[in-house]
C-alpha cells in the first residue's frame, strides 16, 4: 500500500474520532421523560459526520499521492512551504507557535499575574518574539501595550464594571 | 402603535451616549474595513465584549454602528492601494484602483462613498419593509420547517466553499457538534463531559467564534515572519479630497445601476450563508453585462465602482432581514449580531418584531443612522486610514490578541472561556491551513442548538419523521438544501455532461412541487411560474439539439 496523502490521513482520523464519540454516546444517561434522547441528535450528527469522512477519504485516495500534501488551504502555490526535518517546521509556523505558546503562558499565569500585568507581558512579548528586540522597537512595543492593555483594562474595569482577574501577586483591582 | 414604537425606539437611540458610541462604532469599522486582512466579521466580533454592560438596544446600535462602517470601509484601502480591505470590497479594486492611478482619487472614492450610502439606505428600506412581511412568513414555520432550514442553511453555506464541498460540509457538522458539549437545552443531561467542570457547561459560543475566526485569522496573517513586519500595505498613500459633487453627479446618472446592485445585495443576504464577497462580483458582473461598453469595465470606470459599493453595503440589511425575521443568520457577521442578542436575553424568531417592537426598530433606526454617520466620517477616517497603513502587521496581531484575551474573560467572568478562545484558535488555524472553510462550522455552532430544540419539539409532536418530507415549508427547504449540495458539481461540469442540461428545470420543477402545496392564490402563481422558467429552459436546450457547447458557463470574476 503506498503512502496515503494528508486528506486520506484528516479523514481517517475523523472517522476515529467518530468511532470514539460514537461509543462515549453510549454513556449519555437517559431520563424517563422527553422524546427525543439526549444521545440521540450527537448520534445524527456523528453518522452524518462519519459519511462526509468516509467520502472524503475514498476522494482522497482516489486522487492518489500524486500531489503529496494534497489540497492545501491558506497557502497560494507560490508560497514556498517549510523545508524538511522538524526544525524546517518549526521556522516555518514559528510566529504562530509563538502566539499560541505565549497565550498559553498567559492563561497558566492568569491566576498569579492578573489580566493586567499578564495582558501587558504578553503583548510585549509576543510583540518582541516577532518584530525584534532592538532598544528602539522594545521602546515601541512597551509604549503600545501599556496604551492598548492599559486602554483596555481600564474601560473593562472602570467603564463597564468587569471585574477582570487582579492576580495573586499584583492584585492590582 | 407603530408610531408609538418607532417613536421609543428613536428615544432609546438618540441619547448622546448612544449617538457617541455609534460614532465611534462606524469610525472603527470604516477603520477596520480598510486594513486588508482584518474582515467586518472580526471587527464585529471584536466589538462584542464592549456591549455586555450596556443595555440591549445600545449595544446592537453600536455593533450595527461597526457593521456598516466596515462595509465602507474596505473601499479606501482597495481605491487607495488596490488591495481589497476586505472581501466583499474585491470588485471595487477592478475600476477603483485604475481611476485612482489614471489622476482621479477623489471622485473614485467619491463614487464609492456614495453608492455605499445609496446600498445602505436601500437596504435599510427594505430591511424595514420585508422584515415583518417574511416574520408573518416565518409564523407559518412548525419545528420541522425550522429543522429544515437549518440544513439548507448549512448546505448552501458548505456549497459556497466550491470545490471544497465535502470540506464544508464536515466543517458545518463539525460545527453542529461542539455545540452538543456540554448539557443538552431539552433535558439537561451531561454529554461529552468525560468528567470535566469546564466541559459540563459547554463551549460559549462567543468565545468559540472569537477563536475560530479572529484568533485564526490573525496567526493566518502573521505566519510569515517577514510580511508580519511589514506595513499594511506596502504601497504608499497619499491624502485625498473626496470630490462629493461631481461623484454624486456621476451616480445619480447611473441610478439603474444603484438600484440594481442593491437588490443584488439584499437579496444575496437573504440568502443563508452568501455575503458581501459574492454580492460585490455579482453585482459587478451584472453591471458588466448590461453595460453597452463592457469592454471599458476594468479601465478605471465609475458603473464599476457603483455596482461592487451598493451591493456590498446592502447585503447586511438582507442578512438582518433573515435575522430579525426568522433567527436565522445570513452570514457569520449575522452570527455575531445573533450572539449579542441572546447575550441580550433576546431570541430572534418570527415573534421577535410583535413582542420586542421597540428592539427591533432601534435596530432598524440606526441602521439608517450609522448609514449616514459613514457618509459624514468617511472624509476624516481617509485621514487616520493613511496613518493605520504604517501600522505593522504583527504589532496588530499582538495587540488584538491581547485584547481577546481581556475582552474573551468579560463575557461570563470565568477562566474556561479563555482556555476555550485558545483550543477553537489552535482547531480553526489548523482547519483553515488543511483548507476546512470556517464559515459552515461557525453557523453550525450557532445554529446547532435551534436545530436540536426543534428536532426535539417535533419528537416531541410526533415520533413519526414523515412530516420532513410532506409539510411544504419542510420539503421545500429539503429540495433546495438537496439542489444547493450538487451546485458545486453542477458548476464544475457544465458544458461537459450532459446532465448538467436537466439541473436546472429539475431544480424549477422540484421547488414548484412544495410551493402547489402551500395553497393559496400567490404561491400556486409563484409555483406556475416556476414552472414555466423551467419548462422554457429545457425548450430552448432541446431546440439547440441539447448540445453542451450552446450553454456559455458563468464567469463572475471576470474583472481586474
Amino acid at each position: 500500500m503506498g503512502r496515503l496523502n494528508r486528506d486520506a490521513v484528516i479523514a481517517i482520523v475523523l472517522l476515529m474520532a467518530c468511532g470514539i464519540l460514537f461509543w462515549s454516546t453510549f454513556s449519555i444517561r437517559v431520563p424517563d421523560y422527553g422524546q427525543l434522547k439526549p444521545s440521540t441528535w450527537p448520534r445524527v450528527i456523528l453518522a452524518a459526520l462519519s459519511f462526509l469522512s468516509v467520502l472524503y477519504l475514498v476522494q482522497s485516495i482516489r486522487r492518489g499521492v500524486a500531489d503529496g500534501t494534497a489540497e492545501t488551504g491558506d497557502k497560494s502555490d507560490d508560497e514556498p512551504g517549510p523545508a524538511p526535518g522538524l526544525v524546517g517546521w518549526l521556522v516555518y509556523w514559528r510566529n504562530p507557535i509563538w502566539c499560541f505558546g505565549l497565550f498559553f503562558v498567559y492563561l497558566a499565569t492568569l491566576p498569579l499575574l492578573g489580566s493586567l500585568i499578564g495582558g501587558l507581558a504578553f503583548v510585549f512579548t509576543l510583540m518582541g518574539v516577532m518584530g525584534g528586540w532592538a532598544p528602539r522597537n522594545m521602546a515601541l512595543h512597551a509604549l503600545l501595550a501599556l496604551i492598548t492593555v492599559g486602554g483596555m483594562w481600564s474601560i473593562f474595569t472602570f467603564g463597564l464594571g468587569v471585574l477582570l482577574p487582579p492576580g495573586e501577586i499584583f492584585s492590582v483591582y | 402603535m407603530i408610531i408609538e414604537n418607532v417613536m421609543a425606539a428613536f428615544a432609546e437611540i438618540t441619547t448622546i451616549k448612544t449617538l457617541l458610541l455609534m460614532l465611534v462604532g462606524v469610525a472603527g469599522g470604516l477603520i477596520a474595513g480598510a486594513i486588508p486582512g482584518f474582515t467586518i466579521a472580526m471587527a464585529v466580533v471584536l466589538t462584542l465584549p464592549f456591549t455586555f454592560g450596556m443595555p440591549p438596544a445600545q449595544g446592537l446600535a453600536t455593533m450595527v454602528s461597526v457593521l456598516v462602517g466596515g462595509l465602507s470601509g474596505g473601499l479606501m484601502a482597495g481605491i487607495l492601494t488596490g488591495i481589497p480591505g476586505t472581501p466583499s470590497s474585491v470588485a471595487t479594486t477592478f475600476d477603483g484602483f485604475p481611476m485612482a492611478r489614471r489622476g482621479q482619487p477623489g471622485l473614485a472614492l467619491g463614487i464609492g462613498v456614495w453608492s455605499s450610502f445609496c446600498g445602505g439606505i436601500i437596504s435599510a428600506i427594505l430591511l424595514v419593509t420585508l422584515s415583518p412581511q417574511l416574520a408573518r412568513v416565518g409564523l407559518e414555520f412548525n419545528p420541522w420547517d425550522y429543522f429544515m432550514l437549518v440544513v439548507f442553511a448549512l448546505t448552501i453555506t458548505a456549497s459556497l466553499s466550491g470545490r471544497h464541498l465535502i470540506k464544508g460540509l464536515i466543517a458545518g457538522v463539525v460545527g453542529l457538534l461542539v455545540r452538543t458539549v456540554g448539557e443538552d437545552e431539552a433535558v439537561g443531561m451531561a454529554r461529552f463531559d468525560f468528567g470535566s467542570e469546564a466541559l459540563l457547561s459547554g463551549f460559549d459560543f462567543i468565545a468559540v467564534l472569537i477563536g475560530l475566526f479572529a484568533f485564526s485569522q490573525l496567526l493566518r496573517d502573521v505566519r510569515d515572519p517577514v510580511a508580519a513586519r511589514k506595513s499594511l500595505t506596502e504601497k504608499g498613500t497619499v491624502q485625498v479630497r473626496i470630490e462629493h459633487r461631481a461623484a454624486i453627479r456621476e451616480v445619480v446618472k447611473r441610478w439603474t445601476i444603484v438600484l440594481r446592485s442593491s437588490l443584488i445585495g439584499v437579496f444575496t443576504g437573504i440568502l443563508p450563508g452568501a455575503g458581501g464577497s459574492i454580492a460585490n462580483i455579482l453585482a459587478y458582473d451584472q453591471a458588466k453585462k448590461a453595460s453597452r461598453h463592457p469592454e471599458e469595465f476594468g479601465t478605471g470606470i465609475p458603473d464599476g465602482i457603483i455596482a461592487p459599493e451598493s451591493s456590498n453595503n446592502a447585503v447586511e440589511g438582507g442578512a438582518l432581514i433573515t435575522l430579525m425575521a426568522l433567527g436565522i443568520p445570513g452570514d457569520v457577521t449575522a452570527a455575531v449580531m445573533l450572539g449579542a442578542l441572546l447575550i441580550h436575553d433576546v431570541i430572534p424568531s418570527p415573534t421577535f418584531i410583535a413582542e420586542e417592537p421597540v428592539l427591533a426598530y432601534s435596530i432598524f433606526i440606526s441602521f439608517f443612522l450609522a448609514t449616514f454617520m459613514m457618509l459624514g466620517l468617511q472624509s476624516f477616517m481617509l485621514r487616520i486610514f493613511v496613518l493605520v497603513t504604517k501600522v505593522r502587521m504583527y504589532m496588530l496581531a499582538a495587540i488584538i490578541l491581547g485584547f481577546c484575551g481581556i475582552g474573551v474573560f468579560a463575557i461570563n467572568n470565568v477562566e474556561s472561556d479563555l482556555w476555550t478562545l485558545l483550543w477553537f484558535g489552535i482547531l480553526g488555524f489548523i482547519m483553515r491551513q488543511l483548507g476546512f472553510p470556517l464559515a459552515p462550522m461557525i453557523l453550525g455552532v450557532v445554529l446547532g442548538n435551534i436545530a436540536e430544540l426543534n428536532l426535539a419539539r417535533a419528537m416531541a409532536i410526533t415520533t413519526d419523521i414523515s412530516p420532513f418530507f410532506t409539510r411544504p415549508w419542510s420539503l421545500f427547504f429539503l429540495i433546495i438544501a438537496v439542489f444547493s449540495a450538487i451546485f458545486p458539481i453542477y458548476q464544475a461540469q457544465m458544458g461537459k455532461r450532459k446532465w448538467t442540461l436537466f439541473y436546472m428545470p429539475a431544480a424549477c420543477f422540484a421547488v414548484s412541487i412544495p410551493l402547489f402545496m402551500m395553497g393559496g392564490i400567490p404561491r400556486p402563481i409563484i409555483a406556475a411560474i416556476v414552472i414555466a422558467t423551467g419548462a422554457y429552459i429545457l425548450w430552448r436546450r432541446a431546440r439547440n439539439g441539447w448540445r453542451l457547447d450552446a450553454e456559455p458557463g458563468q464567469n463572475y470574476a471576470e474583472g481586474g
